[in-house]
Parts: structure tokens; C-alpha cells; sequence
């Protein structure tokens, strides 16, 4: 225990001698007083004393408390610590690493009573106190704006320190690891943040095939139904052709004059079947193709750490915990997706009901971690073989 | 192995086979035979390349060893607990330079498990006998090359151990500083700890070791007491005032001639009885002395005989051997 504290003492001592640390608190705060000026009340946006009629943010449509949870989840964390934060602490701690294994210094370190493997992860662990005293500052400081702001003290606001730690142990890891292999700082940061935008293509690339699968699977059962629908009415068409084609035959003029009209409607109905089956059958060959990209994109999502999606937990959390309530658009509005018109409704219900089981958070977190654990099992064991 | 008059107790390092290659195959020792006592300062001498480092990283489990017989304190060798009662100055070593000389040793320190208030004192204690008390608040990225010498000699003392190996411990260090610190070796050595040191200044090894050891391409080619490496080259060079009689060459003896063309007698292997025998022949003979000098080999004459190949009379070349599978038919080492 004292050997840890140690290292993290000497890992916050590091973090305070670097000026990136301290620029980034700083402009931390500055996010935070932008936060605070910020708020919304009966007409619409407001910043600090001026009102901005912006009646969809208007406390009629979000209330306050509400309003803030939302701007904290998606641009306090989504956007700044989760992006600018981000960028600047993975550069700044990126020679974490590569410093401690260099010559003379990695000498002092392997020479004393602690063993290889926990030294790695003590060090791991040291490498994280910049994200995590960020986070941690930055979340103290909007759970007060938001409680004096909106009169709304709400806990689970600290839920977003460790799904933060969380997302930058993600990309830590595999900074650390390839700082570990190369004892190079320029490598480490290029691999981690090329790295970090191939997760993005594969995150993005999960949620846009599933959009596109549901659509499609929307679009087939729809046209089912049509089809359904309409060959009901092209038999109903048919026969009353061959009923009106017998009276016809026994003489009845009137059926005779409206057998023509009734062969013509039958002929088209039986011709747009046959079009609607082959577009089914087309449509149904999309759904096969999109099923099959999701697939593989899920797959290479579930192997790899999800940044996005453990970021948007907290979106999740509050929602479901803190009884967030995200405003959403006209029910009845029907909108072009993939070149289909759905509606967002039924869209939304059946992309909440995929992702709640192909995205929960079991499985966002659960498989995330477990890639960081082959990581760093795999770091440890370089680290506990290596002659230095 | 450790001779039989000594207990395993007294012995502070007691390797009887490390072997490392490399990979790639390089050799670079070969099954080192070594013992260090408790209360001595022991010097380890060699060539670069020779495995002198390989060696000492492997008791302080720096570098795993192919083959590690032997123990560090009586545990067997790679035991990282006992580590916490051995003190280590690596060759060209770093502190981080956020950190102060104290905070450098009481971070060396708190890895050894030193108790916070005791580290404490500990420090303090070290930072006047290596004379950096006045400097110890500052960050290390301000000290000289010696400064940090200084500190590092502390951080390697800082859990009091057992055992304390210094990889050059004087490089940097100015003529003054070196006298503190053998000042300081040689207060440890009176504690009753080992001081094993790993240096090429040969000059300051005679000074301080006790017993030293050759490593030469990843062998042990000597190892004793300076004294008893060099007792066969002892001898007696007695300068004579006129010709030498007949019997200055029989047996070991010799005659050479110095400088100013005057006769020397060489009397190696003699002890004083026996130098005062060849006295009074030479005064029977009525022969004059002028001058009686004991000679020694020094610790380099030693160094640089071992590193020499006999067969060729040149030195062997630097660095550890690759190791080559051995072919049918060709004798195993």
C-alpha cells in the first residue's frame, strides 16, 4: 500500500509539474462558468441576463433541471472532456510510459521490493489521475451549478467520473502499451489517436448499418402488409371479373358494358402485384445485405473499447434513474431514411428496443473492459519478461 | 562457492552459477562463481562489455537471468522481498526532474516500505553525510552531475540496508567529491554492511575494496583480496653499488638494470627472513646496496594482465561472445 501511494503521489507530482494539466483545468473552469451563464426560462435560451427566444429550449419543453443534465451529458462531458480534454490529456500524458521505462530511471524502479506486474498497473493507474482529477473537478463544479442554478442536487451527475475514467482508461491503455513497446512519446500518440478515430469509424459504423437495418426491416414489413392488403383486393378484383364475365355470357347487358372496366382493373392489379413482390423480394435481399454489414460491424464493435457509447451512458443513466426527459419531435411526422419514409416514432421505439439488446450496458461496458484487460495482461506480461 | 569458513550468514552475495545469453544468442556470462562478505567493500572490475552490468542487474532483478544459481542475502536470487534490504545506484541514473533531492530519496525510500517517519529521519541524516543539505529543496534537474551522484548514494541507503551496490559511483564527480564518498563507503563498510561496487576507476577501487573480482567476457578471471592477486608478482628490487656476483641469477633471481645503468637484483617470491639471507651474501660479497624497494603490482598491472589473451599477448576484444551451437563431434565447454 505504501509503495501505490507512493507511485500516485508521485504520478499527481508528475501531472502537477506539467503546464498542459493545469491549462486544461483551467479552461475546465472556463466551461463551467460558460455553463453557468448559461440556463433557459419561459420564452427560451437565456445567457446571463439576456433572453434568447428559443421557445424549443424554453422551460415549457425542457425544464430547467432537465435543460441542464442535458447541456452537462452532452456538451460538458460529450463534447468537451470527452473530446478537447481528451486530445489534450492523451498528448499530455502520453510519456508517462515511455519515461518510466527509460534507462536510469526504470533501473531505480525494478530494483525495489515490488513485483513487475503490479508496478505496471500502479503506474497505469498513476497515468489515469489526469483524466480522473479533471473529471472529478469539472463534475463537482456543474453538480453545484446545476444545484444553484436549477435547485436540483442530483447524484447521479457523479456517475459521469467513473464512465469518463472509464473512456479514458480505454485509450490509456493502448497508449501505454504501445509506449510500453516502443519507448517512443511520438508513437504513442499517433497509434492512440489513430486508434481512437478507427473506433469511431467502427462505433459509427454499428449504429448506421443498425439504422439502416431497421429501416430496411421497417420498409419489408411495411410492404408486406401492403402486399397483403392488395392481393386481397386483386382477388377481390378477380372475381368480380369472372363473376361479371359469366353474367355477361348469360346475357346481361349491364354486366357486359362493365366487364371491360372490371378485365382492365384486374389486368393492372395483377400486374402491380407481381411489381410490389419483385420490389419485396429486392427489399428483402437489402435487408439480407444490411443484416449482414451490421453483423460484422457489431462484431468488430463488441471486440473493440466503445468510447461513444460509454460517454452517452450517462444520457442513459439519468433518463432512467433521474427521470431525465429528452423532448422529441411530432409523432405522427414521417421522415426520409435511407431513401424510405418511416416514422420517427416507430423508428425511435424499435432503435431503442435493438440497442437496448444489442447495446446494453452490460455489453458496452463488459466487452469494453474486457479489451482494456487483454491490453494491459498483455502489457504486464511484456513488462514482467523484458530485461531493461 | 563460499569457502568452508564461512557461514552462509557472513556472505552478502553468494552466486555459484549465472549464466545470461541474450537474444540472438549473445553470451553474456558464462557462469559466474562470485561471493561478497557482509562488511566489505567488494569491487567488480572488467572491461566494457564484460557482463559487469548484466551481472548486477540480475541480482536486483533488473535483467532475468537464463541461469541464476546463488542467493542475495541468503535468498535465492530474483527474490524481489529481499530487495527491500538492498541499496542500488544504477550507471547513468534519473530521477524525474519534478522532483526534489528529498523527495527523490524519500520516494526511494517509501518503494523499500521505510516506515514515513523514519524515511524522514533517514533522509535527513543522509543528506548531511553526502553533503547536500543545502540543496535538498531543490529539483534535481538544477544539480550537477555529481549532485545527483550524491543523491542517488543517499536513495540507495535511504531503507539502511544489507547490501549496497553502486554501478560508478564517482563518475562525475569531482576529486573532493570522491574522497567524500569513499569516506562514505568506507563508514557503511564499519556498519557491518557490503558495499559492492562496479567501477572503472581502478585507482579508487585499490583504496577502498577489499577484495575485488575480474569479469572478462562474461567469466570470473580472478577474484580475492588485492593482496592475494598480486602475491605472486611481489618482490623485492634491491639496487647494488657495483657488479653483481655470480649466484644474482640462480634460481628465481634475476638482475636488471634501472635507468642510470645500475644493477638490480630481482628477488621475487621472498619474504623478509629471506631478504635478510640475500642482504648479508651481498654484504659477505662486500657488494654495495644502494637502495631495497618491496614492488607490487598495482590493481591496474592486474587488471590489464588478465585482460590480456596469453596466446596472443593482445587484449581480448571487448563485449560477450555469441553463443554457437555446438557442431558434431566438437568438445562441449
Amino acid at each position: 500500500m505504501k509503495q501505490t501511494l507512493a507511485i500516485l503521489l508521485d504520478g499527481y507530482r508528475e501531472l502537477n509539474h506539467r503546464k498542459l494539466f493545469w491549462l486544461v483545468l483551467v479552461l475546465s473552469g472556463l466551461v463551467v462558468v460558460a455553463f453557468a451563464a448559461v440556463g433557459n426560462d419561459e420564452e427560451g435560451l437565456t445567457f446571463f441576463h439576456w433572453s434568447i427566444p428559443f421557445p424549443f429550449v424554453s422551460t415549457a419543453m425542457i425544464p430547467k433541471a432537465d435543460f441542464y443534465k442535458i447541456v452537462f451529458s452532452q456538451f460538458g462531458l460529450g463534447l468537451w472532456l470527452s473530446f478537447a480534454a481528451t486530445i489534450v490529456a492523451l498528448i499530455s500524458t502520453a510519456s508517462i510510459i515511455p519515461d518510466f521505462v527509460d534507462r536510469g530511471s526504470i533501473d531505480l524502479m525494478l530494483s525495489k521490493p515490488i513485483g513487475r506486474v503490479r508496478l505496471f498497473f500502479t503506474k497505469f493507474a498513476s497515468g489515469l489521475l489526469f483524466a480522473g482529477l479533471q473529471v472529478t473537478v469539472f463534475t463537482v463544479a456543474a453538480f453545484f451549478v446545476i444545484g444553484l442554478r436549477a435547485g436540483d442536487w442530483e447524484p447521479w451527475l457523479f456517475v459521469s467520473i467513473p464512465l469518463f475514467l472509464l473512456f479514458y482508461s480505454y485509450l490509456f491503455s493502448v497508449q501505454a502499451v504501445v509506449g510500453l513497446l516502443t519507448r517512443s512519446v511520438i508513437a504513442s500518440i499517433i497509434v492512440v489517436f489513430l486508434f481512437w478515430g478507427a473506433l469511431f469509424l467502427v462505433q459509427s459504423g454499428d449504429n448506421l448499418t443498425l439504422m439502416w437495418r431497421v429501416t430496411q426491416e421497417i420498409v419489408t414489413e411495411r410492404k408486406e402488409e401492403r402486399i397483403e392488403t392488395f392481393q386481397v383486393r386483386t382477388l377481390e378484383a378477380e372475381d368480380l371479373r369472372s363473376d361479371l364475365s359469366l353474367r355477361a355470357s348469360a346475357g346481361d347487358e349491364e354486366a357486359e358494358e362493365a366487364l371491360a372496366e372490371a378485365e382492365r382493373d384486374a389486368d393492372i392489379r395483377v400486374a402491380r402485384l407481381l411489381r410490389m413482390k419483385e420490389e419485396q423480394e429486392e427489399d428483402l435481399r437489402v435487408l439480407g445485405i444490411a443484416t449482414e454489414v451490421n453483423f460484422w460491424f457489431h462484431l468488430a464493435n463488441t471486440m473493440l473499447p466503445k468510447t461513444g457509447e460509454t460517454v452517452s451512458l450517462l444520457e442513459r443513466i439519468l433518463r432512467d434513474r433521474a427521470g431525465l426527459v429528452i423532448p422529441v419531435g411530432d409523432e405522427d411526422n414521417t421522415q426520409r431514411q435511407f431513401g424510405a419514409m418511416v416514422g420517427p416514432r416507430d423508428f425511435d421505439e424499435r432503435m431503442r428496443k435493438e440497442l437496448g439488446e444489442s447495446h446494453s450496458v452490460t455489453w458496452t461496458i463488459g466487452t469494453s473492459l474486457i479489451f482494456e484487460l487483454v491490453v494491459l495482461a498483455f502489457g504486464a506480461w511484456w513488462f514482467s519478461r523484458r530485461d531493461y | 562457492m563460499a569457502e568452508s569458513t564461512e557461514t552462509v550468514a557472513d556472505l552478502a552475495i553468494d552466486l555459484s552459477d549465472v549464466r545470461k545469453v541474450y537474444r540472438g544468442g549473445v553470451e553474456a556470462l558464462r557462469g559466474i562463481k562470485m561471493d561478497a562478505r557482509r562488511g566489505e567493500v567488494f569491487g567488480l572490475l572488467g572491461p566494457n562489455g564484460a557482463g559487469k552490468s548484466t551481472l548486477v542487474k540480475i541480482m536486483l532483478t533488473v535483467v532475468r537471468a537464463t541461469k541464476a544459481s546463488g542467493t542475495i542475502l541468503g535468498s535465492p536470487i530474483g527474490t524481489k522481498s529481499v530487495l527491500g534490504k538492498v541499496g542500488y545506484l544504477p550507471e547513468k541514473h534519473r530521477f524525474p526532474e519534478y522532483l526534489t533531492g528529498r523527495q527523490a530519496i524519500e520516494f526511494a525510500g517509501a518503494m523499500c516500505r521505510v516506515p514515513r517517519a523514519t524515511c524522514r529521519a533517514r533522509t535527513d541524516e543522509l543528506l548531511e553525510l553526502v553533503g547536500m543539505v543545502d540543496w535538498a529543496d531543490r529539483k534535481v534537474s538544477m544539480y550537477s552531475k555529481g549532485m545527483m551522484q550524491r543523491v542517488g548514494i543517499a536513495a540507495a541507503m535511504v531503507n539502511d540496508p544489507e547490501l549496497v551496490v553502486l554501478d560508478e559511483p564517482t563518475d562525475g564527480v569531482d576529486p573532493l567529491g570522491r574522497r567524500d564518498i569513499r569516506d562514505v563507503l568506507v563508514r557503511i563498510r564499519e556498519q557491518g554492511v557490503c558495499v559492492f561496487l562496479n567501477s572503472h576507476l581502478l585507482s579508487e577501487l585499490e583504496m577502498v575494496c577489499d577484495r575485488v573480482a575480474i569479469l572478462v567476457q562474461g567469466r570470473v578471471a580472478a577474484q580475492g583480496t588485492i593482496d592475494e592477486l598480486t602475491r605472486e608478482s611481489r618482490r623485492y628490487e634491491i639496487t647494488l653499488g657495483g657488479e653483481p656476483p655470480p649466484w644474482c641469477s640462480e634460481g628465481d633471481l634475476r638482475v636488471d638494470t634501472d635507468l642510470e645503468g645500475r644493477s638490480v637484483l630481482v628477488a621475487p617470491k621472498v619474504e623478509v627472513d629471506g631478504l635478510q639471507t640475500l642482504i648479508d651474501r651481498l654484504r659477505k660479497d662486500e657488494i654495495d646496496i644502494a637502495s631495497i624497494r618491496p614492488v607490487r603490482e598495482s590493481l591496474e598491472d592486474l587488471f590489464m594482465r588478465y585482460v590480456k589473451d596469453p596466446r596472443t599477448g593482445r587484449h581480448l576484444p571487448p563485449g560477450a561472445e555469441r553463443k554457437t551451437p555446438p557442431t558434431a563431434g566438437s568438445p562441449r565447454p
